[in-house]
């Protein structure tokens, strides 16, 4: 970890991060910062998954992660998901297979899918194995039972 | 298809909806609530100096309510106590600062000074005797509800045997993925409010009455919703945060945190149930139930969850002879609240699996002892109620067939149990709804938020849409403050529906009547009035010909925005024989919704976990609104109520504490725990909703931690007994054995 961060990039963008309170987490500095509130803040002790992002494309929970630590690194939120080859067959088949109920988990779902499917070749992808990897991501409304199936759905599909 | 139509789901997986937590405003102050330290005490003092002394903080306690109200506000309850505590995490004061970290070190600065009481920690402290024959001490009562009906002394005095069984069940807690969050502002004599609520009108009632400003003044705005399940059906953090607001002049955001959810959100608590039947030739003649529910710090009188669930302990069946008592007792925890269907998962898990034991020590199938006597349209409810179309039988009928089916090819050793469960839709609470035309579009306008479930976003828009002949979806729903909207009661009690849609349908037809009128046609005539979508905008279509809806408004139309006509519609609630009642006041049902759930269990008899490894819900549903929707409603209903019957519990100390407020000590269903569920539904036995729809929030969640009761007793020959069934309590029945 380097004492003064120099940048880290949010969907593509620098992001300059002079000022960033030592124990500021990545989480906050998304939502209040720059504005980007798509990641959700739900139990804030990486309980529940809702704050799921990508750091250099891998599933991290964002409320557990200092943003001073990411100097250099690439993160992803559900507002750059459109832009990830993974993200964009996540995006689709949740909408198409109806995953979508309340949604306040959506987005940390469907960061985390795009995280193991971006890192997971075909071939590799049975369903139950990213079911497995989905576990610490909570849903209240779906019973996981259309997420499960969008998570078929886009383990099929995307690239 | 599934899933299309549902038009907020791509703006939420753009991260563009907002939701409560999600509200922000320029200038805006975080609040944080200042809790007791302990359960039940004396205020000695409270000092807000130390807050007051930090940068910008505001800080507000039971001194500074009155001034910061308009003058003459009568309000109802005090916001912040000014003598005694009642519960631990009660707000005795509140602070707002320009950033979050900082009020919270405010709150925690504030000095509570308070001389300890006596706790009333459990129920089971305050009834030494309980199950015994008295009944519970009653020094702490918040209501008691008694009924009887028939010769219950000669169906016990003449019984072939008596089952007499005691169920306990656990706090449970709704945990919305979102915790409650909202934004308040104070402008002139405006008090606004934009939060995460499933009654806006509700909300505005609470504030009303609880900060005596009258409700022109209040404005409710809802927010996109992340979960409520009936744990944001009431005001909870507005008052703080309008006077907040009103105190810093600045917009207010205030949100829980998750032990403070935990501890705050208004959940579930724990009960005791005792159920007496006498059986005579293979059938119960009589039955005596009660009921003790630990209702926390809810003031008495206002509780609605005894009188409500109590009737639903003497189970879906024909009894000549039934007694049923009640007891709610204040305890030092939260003031308790409604969780998806409040308490009748609990009332149903105890009599669903009594109705199971006594099957089996008669020796007959428990699918066909229920189908013996449950009831069927026309029958009489224990309290005296008639039962409307009722597909309870239907289902249970098709879980016997399932039963066979997965007996025949699940491994052995694996339980199987059925249960049955019913509820009944909504309260009778009404509502309006209004629908605009414009040249281009129809549009719903109300005043309630989809929380998630799609009863607003689809449940109310299909049948306008299948009235006026246009595709799912083309009709849109707009979501209104409570100053611009039409009123409605609320998305709570499975209502939605019933109510605001038959509503909405009831504006379709006067919308219909009104084109007609003005294209020169009425009666059947009218009736054939569809609208169709064209490239130059929507047109009537009058079967013979067709009128562009451009050319129907009149220019004070198009300069408003469109034509708008209203709907409404106000149910009858149900009526008990109220000569049954000896004390107290039960609630009727209204629709008698019926369902049969089978699930199929492993468990591992030396450790005592449960595993589902497959489960069927069969629902009587009226008719089916919207089958994507219904079903994936179903779906996490089901998923609820595992959580239900196997993992979750809020733990209290016997001082008041609740010792698992996180999601590490508190567990919910994941991925892992919920198998495939098979949905079905009954048709045929139609509600009051429009043409026949029946309420299906709720109604998932009932049966499943009785149909998972009765799996794990079909795999071990002993009952559990008690909520959540973790690996200890079943390893524990066991030895039993």
């Amino acid at each position: 970890m380097s004492a003064v961060p120099a940048a880290l990039k949010v969907n593509h963008r620098p992001v300059d991060l002079e000022g960033v309170p030592a124990d500021e987490r990545l989480l906050d500095t998304l939502r209040w910062r720059l504005e980007l509130r798509g990641t959700k803040e739900g139990c804030r002790s990486g309980g529940c998954g809702a704050c799921t992002v990508l750091v250099d494309g891998r599933p991290t929970l964002s409320c557990l992660t200092l943003t001073r630590e990411l100097d250099g690194r690439e993160v992803t939120t559900i507002e750059g998901a459109p832009d990830h080859p993974a993200g964009r067959a996540v995006l689709e088949a949740f909408e198409s297979e109806g995953a979508v109920q309340c949604g306040y988990c959506t987005p940390g779902f469907v960061m985390a899918l795009t995280g193991f499917l971006g890192r997971t070749p075909r071939g590799h992808r049975s369903t139950e194995r990213l079911l497995r990897e989905l576990q610490g991501n909570l849903c209240r409304c779906t019973g996981y039972a259309a997420i499960a199936r969008a998570v078929d759905r886009a383990g099929r599909e995307a690239p | 298809m599934s899933g299309a139509g549902r038009a907020d789901a791509p703006v939420k997986l753009r991260g563009a909806a907002v939701y409560g937590t999600d509200l922000s405003a320029e200038g805006m102050y975080w609040g944080a609530l200042v809790p007791s330290p302990i359960a039940h005490g004396r205020i000695r003092s409270i000092d807000l100096a130390p807050a007051r002394a930090l940068p910008g903080v505001v800080a507000i306690g039971a001194d500074e309510v009155a001034g910061l109200l308009p003058k003459g506000a009568a309000a109802e309850t005090p916001i912040f106590p000014k003598e005694e505590v009642v519960y631990r995490g009660q707000p005795v004061a509140a602070v707002a600062a320009p950033t979050r970290a900082l009020a919270r070190e405010a709150a925690r600065k504030v000095r509570v000074d308070l001389e300890p009481l006596e706790i009333w920690g459990s129920i089971d402290t305050l009834l030494p005797e309980w199950p015994g024959a008295d009944p519970p001490r009653i020094g702490a009562l918040n209501a008691h509800v008694h009924a009887r009906h028939g010769d219950l002394e000669g169906a016990f005095r003449s019984a072939d045997f008596v089952l007499a069984e005691t169920y306990r069940t656990s706090g449970v807690h709704q945990v919305p993925i979102e915790p409650h969050a909202c934004l308040a502002r104070v402008d002139g004599e405006l008090w606004t409010v934009e939060t995460s609520t499933q009654t806006p009108f509700g909300c505005r009632e609470d504030l009303a009455s609880i900060l005596g400003i009258p409700e022109p003044q209040l404005v409710v705005r809802g927010s996109w919703v992340g979960g409520a399940f009936g744990s944001k059906g009431s005001a909870l953090l507005e008052p703080y945060a309008l006077l907040l607001a009103k105190a810093s002049g600045r917009p207010v955001k205030l949100q829980l945190s998750y032990p403070e959810e935990f501890r705050l959100g208004r959940s579930t608590l724990p009960s005791v149930i005792r159920i007496e039947s006498a059986v005579r030739d293979r059938r119960v003649v009589g039955r005596r139930v009660r009921l003790v529910l630990d209702t926390g710090a809810s003031l008495p009188g206002r509780d609605f969850t005894l009188g409500y669930s109590a009737g639903f302990l003497l189970g879906p069946y024909s009894i000549p002879a039934v007694e049923v008592e009640g007891y709610a007792l204040r305890t030092h925890k939260p003031p308790f609240g409604p969780h998806r269907a409040p308490f009748v998962p609990q009332c149903t898990f105890a009599v669903e699996s009594h109705t199971d034991h006594l099957a089996h020590r008669l020796g007959i199938d428990p699918v066909e002892f229920r189908r013996a006597s449950v009831w069927t349209e026309g029958a009489t409810t224990g309290l005296g109620q008639t039962v409307g179309p009722f597909g309870l039988d239907a289902a249970l009928a098709r879980a016997a067939e399932i039963v066979r089916e997965w007996r025949a090819t699940g491994p052995p050793g694996h339980g199987i149990g059925v249960a049955g469960g019913f509820w009944s839709t909504g309260t009778g609470a009404g509502g309006e709804a209004r629908l605009r035309l414009t040249p281009t579009e129809l549009e719903i306008e109300q005043g309630e938020r989809e929380i998630g479930s799609g009863s607003v976003i689809r449940g109310i828009a299909v049948g306008v849409e299948q009235r006026l002949g246009l595709d799912a979806g083309a009709v849109r729903v707009a979501y209104l403050d409570t100053a611009t909207a039409p009123f409605d009661s609320g998305v709570f009690g499975s209502r939605t529906v019933g109510a605001l849609g038959q509503a909405a349908e009831k504006a379709a037809d006067a919308l219909r009547t009104e084109l007609g009128r003005r294209c020169g046609v009425s009666g059947a005539a009218a009736e054939q009035i569809r609208l169709r979508p064209s490239p130059e905008g929507l047109v009537v279509d009058l079967g013979d010909r067709r009128r562009a809806v451009r050319e129907l408004l009149t220019p004070e139309e198009l300069a408003r925005g469109g034509l708008r006509v209203e709907g409404r519609h106000y149910g009858r609630s149900g009526t008990i024989d109220e000569r049954r009642v000896l004390e107290g006041s039960f609630h009727p049902f209204n629709d008698f919704v019926g369902a049969a759930h089978v699930a199929e269990v492993a468990v591992d008899p030396e450790i005592g976990s449960v595993e589902v490894v497959r489960y069927a819900a069969i629902h009587d549903a009226g008719r089916v609104v919207d089958p994507t929707t219904a079903r994936a409603g179903i779906e996490g209903g089901v998923a609820m109520g595992i959580g239900t019957a196997l993992l979750e519990e809020t733990q209290w100390g016997a001082d008041g504490r609740l010792e698992n407020p996180s999601l590490l000590d508190y567990r919910l269903p994941t991925l892992a725990e919920v198998p495939p569920i098979q949905v079905e539904f009954i048709e045929g036995y139609p509600g009051a909703g429009p043409r026949g729809a029946k309420g299906l929030g709720e109604p998932p969640i009932v049966p499943v931690p009785a149909a998972i009761a009765n799996a794990i007793f079909d795999a071990l020959g002993v009952p559990v007994g008690e909520l959540p069934m973790t690996s200890e309590r079943v390893a524990r029945a066991l030895k039993r054995l």
